[in-house]
């Protein structure tokens, strides 16, 4: 029971550092801790279309908090 | 397993890496109200691409793309790297492709749809400044 739940485990970990490094050659800008987030959305039903509109709408509001900062300074 | 109302508050904590916040705070905008007012904008694109996947076949039909698997996508974006004379990323991306297990063998349930969601972020970020 324990030797099949750590074959998952390294599964898992494989996965991700495939997801995490076709991510990054897509220039996407998803860090490790963000696209881990964004899999369990995506295995909790969220549709990915949805999911990459809400990212980019996210990065605007912050982006634009970040410019607001700059401006101050 | 986290809620996806927990899963999306996280999404917008991490979206706000990097930010000060000590001096904002006297200005009367605390994070926790940025993050509410973030949390808000989150649902309502998340609601509004609901209404739109039910009205999409009625107004503007699908698109050429729309039932193609997301690894024939990723091959796409891999041609039109090559065509652009980006010929070493194009072979690291089918490289990586080739790599990332089908179905249960990945230990995740959704790969495909993690796929998709990169496909429609690529891009959405500047390349990393190339080292001289």
């Amino acid at each position: 029971m324990a030797s099949a739940a750590n074959t998952n485990l390294n599964a898992v970990r494989e996965t991700m550092d495939v997801l995490l490094e076709i991510s990054r050659l897509l220039n996407t800008g998803l860090d490790m801790e963000s696209l881990s987030i964004c899999v369990r959305l995506c295995e909790q039903g969220i549709n990915p279309e949805a999911l990459s509109a809400v990212i980019k709408e996210l990065r605007k509001a912050s982006e634009s908090l970040k410019a607001s900062e700059n401006c101050t300074n | 397993s986290s809620s996806i109302t927990e899963l999306l508050g996280a999404l917008c904590d991490s979206s706000l890496s990097g930010v000060s916040w000590k001096r904002r705070a006297l200005g009367g905008l605390s994070r926790e109200g940025f993050c509410r007012a973030l949390k808000r904008c989150a649902y309502g694109v998340l609601l509004s691409k609901l209404f739109q996947d039910g009205t999409k076949g009625s107004a503007s039909g699908p698109s050429a793309t729309a039932n193609t698997p997301p690894r024939n996508k990723v091959l796409m974006i891999c041609f039109d790297l090559r065509v652009s004379g980006c010929r070493e990323e194009a072979e690291r991306l089918e490289e990586q492709l080739e790599r990332l297990p089908e179905g249960e063998s990945s230990g995740l349930k959704e790969v495909d749809a993690v796929l998709e969601l990169l496909v429609h972020l690529a891009g959405s970020s500047p390349p990393p400044p190339t080292s001289f």
